[in-house]
């Protein structure tokens, strides 16, 4: 009745539903997220992240439709720029400097993946619908860790060990994940050359555009300064289009960006410095990436998934934490540091999100299967990771004073 | 509290401290890891010692008691050698450098120990400020007496020791003018300047009965002059070098500090006077700002020249002493030094107007204290 009346007067709620909507949740977002900062002293995510929650068991959320195209491209360019970041501070000769980090990065990822498989079996699902939630459990989310970090400004060995072993896991993750695409393709009676072809075309592909744009920003670089304004918008400019072409060549937006970074890193001496997160658009879309995020959260998934998400990312949280308590001691790391990065490992959802959203795009139904799990599991560590990585970081005393307070 | 007695040690010989930056490896900004390279540092075996500092991003190696300039260089090389190496594991870099160019002061933590946090509560801002890294070398005497008279007859070169080991120009990410900025934040502090013109240990046992008396002071840690009586070594120490880039600049400081001391204790070439003093803060000034190209007004005569020129002339002076010492390369090497860049300030404004980026700059410091940057 609301809709014909403003009709009459030629107002449409539903045309102009997506500018109004989102003004709405941006105000609202930014507004939580200062009044947690100020008066519980979280991290703002975690307030962009309830405001994204409200939106999600309203109905409005991803559940009701999954992760629309249009909303898909704001987490892509989002994730986009803090994978490029982080992979630019991964600096790749500490693997051989200081080996044991290797081992307990794949530790952490093959036993994260092993102990979840095995539990999704036991608790009655098929064969290839707990391999899918495995690989979705590999990897920790670069944009808590990345946002934790730059807001509470830390530093020290529990941030240097979580952002490597993150870039390590989202690349096996990826990996994993074209795989399984292969696998399931096969299953369903796929051509077997093109199910072998399509992941090994995705990868070489990545790391070709990741290249290309990884020498195009350094290229810039040599000749702007990286802190100023224009320059930055310049570097923005340079990874949206490369995440154009990335999707336009069906190619994965997650390894393009993070790949990029880590072949900036890893290819020049001299120190990369640019604005955190490029600057003011960078911060907004980000924010907006954490609310869309938990948008995921809906009755309905929780209805179905929740038990088996709780129980799926406490069996997580266990494996990953064995792996680097065990290992932690040979590579340097204090007991105190090793239960820091245990719980720095545990944000999940914006990567998560992004494969299950690529599973959903290939293997709908298949999708379906899982995505109350997935979608539950995803809410849960979207609250959940900021808060645990902020515990991490105080506990190991990682956080500067100013900032911290 | 009263003084302590003066420990006997063999005369002449050196021991070194070196305060160092530790940095991250991504803007190469200080990075709060001295806990976690302590902790790695703690199953090597080294000639000497690893310390913490007042903040967190600061650690202090010490060599054992050394000889000559080899014995320094090769105890510098082998500590050197083990903390580069835990760094490495670490992620983190090492710099020299007697400030770090552009770190943000309130930004800094304070290590965690009683005495650092009473200082901290102390000083306020000022212990923080005090995020810098200083070069102390320790010299042997055979007596407190000899001691005081040792220090009083150094205090004519603390020009020359600022200028040379000037590595000090950029604070938070600005060029200063000065070649060591750093003993401006040294010089903030209450008790810092010289220490009073006695001659013997008693004289100077009264002097500190006097200050322990108003409370001002509880111990000879307390003073933070330039060169300081050492009791519990029985060493004098010499606090006013920047850290060099270089553990090779270290050690041929140090050895230049043993020579001109051993000239001192042989040869007597001046005698000791309270208006001696009287152009110390105009020289030490001139040192910090202008490096060797600050002027050098003559104690004794009131002749002004430059600071190059009288570190040329003692450098002339202390061959025969060089021989004795086995200290002939140190005085080369520094010789070479003074005519090529002057000082590690001068090749730091050199690399800075090359590149641009002061995080490059702390880049190369690192790659030179490692030793992986040699220039010529």
């Amino acid at each position: 009745m609301l809709d014909s009346i403003l009709g009459t007067l030629g107002i449409s709620l539903s045309g102009s539903g997506g500018l109004l909507w989102g003004s709405l949740v941006i105000i609202v977002g930014a507004l939580v997220g200062e009044a947690v900062f100020r008066w519980v002293g979280l991290p703002r995510i975690v307030g962009y992240a309830l405001a994204g929650m409200g939106v999600g068991l309203a109905g409005y959320g991803m559940a009701a439709g999954g992760l629309s195209p249009s909303l898909r491209v704001i987490v892509d360019l989002a994730l986009g720029l803090l994978l490029f970041e982080l992979g630019s501070r991964v600096y790749l000769r500490w693997l051989r400097t200081n080996p044991f980090l290797l081992v307990t990065s794949l530790a952490e990822s093959l036993l994260t993946f092993v102990a979840v498989y095995l539990v999704m079996r036991w608790a009655g699902l098929d064969g290839p619908a707990a391999v899918a939630l495995a690989v979705l459990a590999v990897p920790t989310s670069a944009a808590v860790i990345s946002r934790v970090a730059s807001e509470f400004g830390a530093a020290g060995q529990v941030t240097e060990r979580v952002s490597m072993m993150t870039a390590l896991n989202t690349l096996y993750a990826v990996f994993a994940s074209k795989l399984l695409l292969a696998w399931l393709d096969l299953d369903t009676g796929q051509n077997p050359v093109q199910a072998i072809v399509q992941p090994l075309y995705v990868v070489a592909g990545s790391v070709l555009v990741a290249g290309l744009l990884g020498y195009a920003v350094a290229r810039v670089a040599r000749g702007l300064d990286l802190r100023n304004e224009n320059s930055t918008l310049l570097l923005l400019g340079l990874i949206t289009l490369a995440l154009a072409v990335t999707q336009v060549l069906n190619l994965s937006t997650l390894l393009v960006p993070l790949m990029a970074g880590l072949w900036l890193r890893n290819t020049t001496e001299r120190p990369w410095v640019w604005p955190r997160h490029f600057g003011t658009a960078g911060g907004v879309l980000v924010l907006l990436l954490f609310v869309i995020v938990s948008t995921s959260w809906s009755i309905a998934a929780l209805a179905a998934g929740a038990g088996l998400a709780i129980l799926a990312m406490a069996v997580r949280l266990a494996a990953k934490a064995g792996a680097v308590l065990t290992l932690g001691w040979f590579s340097g790391q204090s007991i105190r540091q090793g239960l820091g990065l245990s719980l720095a490992l545990t944000p999940m959802s914006a990567t998560a999100l992004v494969l299950f959203a690529d599973l959903q795009v290939s293997h709908a139904p298949f999708a379906a299967q899982i995505a109350p799990i997935a979608l539950s599991a995803v809410a849960l560590m979207e609250l959940l990771g900021a808060l645990a990585v902020l515990a991490a970081l105080r506990g190991a005393r990682e956080i500067t004073p100013q900032r911290g307070a | 509290m009263s003084l302590e007695t003066f420990s006997t040690s063999e005369p002449l010989t050196l021991g070194v401290e070196l305060e160092l930056a530790i940095v991250n490896r991504h803007d190469y900004d200080l990075s709060p890891s001295s806990a976690d390279l302590l902790r790695l540092m703690a199953k090597r075996k080294i000639p000497g010692d690893v310390k913490p500092e007042m903040t967190d991003s600061m650690i202090e190696l010490s060599t054992g008691i050394c000889r000559n300039h080899a014995d320094a260089l090769g105890q510098l090389t082998e500590i050197r050698d083990a903390l580069v190496d835990c760094a490495r594991r670490l992620n983190v870099g090492l710099s020299g450098g007697g400030t770090h160019p552009f770190q943000d002061w309130s930004e800094r933590r304070i290590f965690n120990t009683p005495r650092f946090h009473m200082l901290s509560e102390l000083y306020g801002y000022l212990s923080k400020q005090f995020t810098i890294f200083g070069q102390h070398v320790h010299v042997g005497c055979p007596g407190p007496d000899e001691a005081l008279v040792l220090l009083h007859g150094l205090s004519r070169f603390i020009p020359h020791f600022i200028a040379m080991s000037a590595s000090s120009p950029y604070v938070q990410g600005t060029d200063t003018g000065f070649h060591s900025a750093r003993l401006n934040s040294v010089f903030a502090f209450p008790l810092s300047g010289r220490a009073p013109f006695c001659t013997t240990w008693d004289d100077f046992g009264v002097f500190f009965e006097k200050m322990t008396r108003t409370g001002v002071v509880q111990s000879m840690k307390d003073f933070y002059w330039d060169i300081r009586p050492k009791p519990e070594f029985g060493t004098i120490e010499v606090r006013v070098l920047d850290t060099p880039l270089t553990i090779e600049k270290a050690a041929a400081l140090a050895a230049y500090i043993q020579c001109v001391s051993r000239w001192l204790t042989v040869e007597k070439p001046f005698e000791l006077a309270e208006d001696d003093y009287l152009v110390y803060t105009f020289n030490r000034f001139q040192a910090c700002r202008f490096g060797p190209e600050g002027t050098f007004v003559d104690p004794k005569t009131g002749e002004h020249r430059s600071l190059r020129e009288d570190i040329l002339a003692t450098l002339a002076r202390l061959e025969s002493h060089a021989i004795e010492l086995k200290a002939e390369a140190a005085l080369d090497y520094l010789r070479l030094e003074l005519e090529r860049h002057g000082n590690d300030a001068t090749w730091a404004r050199q690399v800075h107007a090359r590149e641009h980026l002061l995080p490059e700059l702390v880049r190369q410091q690192c790659q030179r204290w490692s030793g992986e940057l040699q220039i010529d």
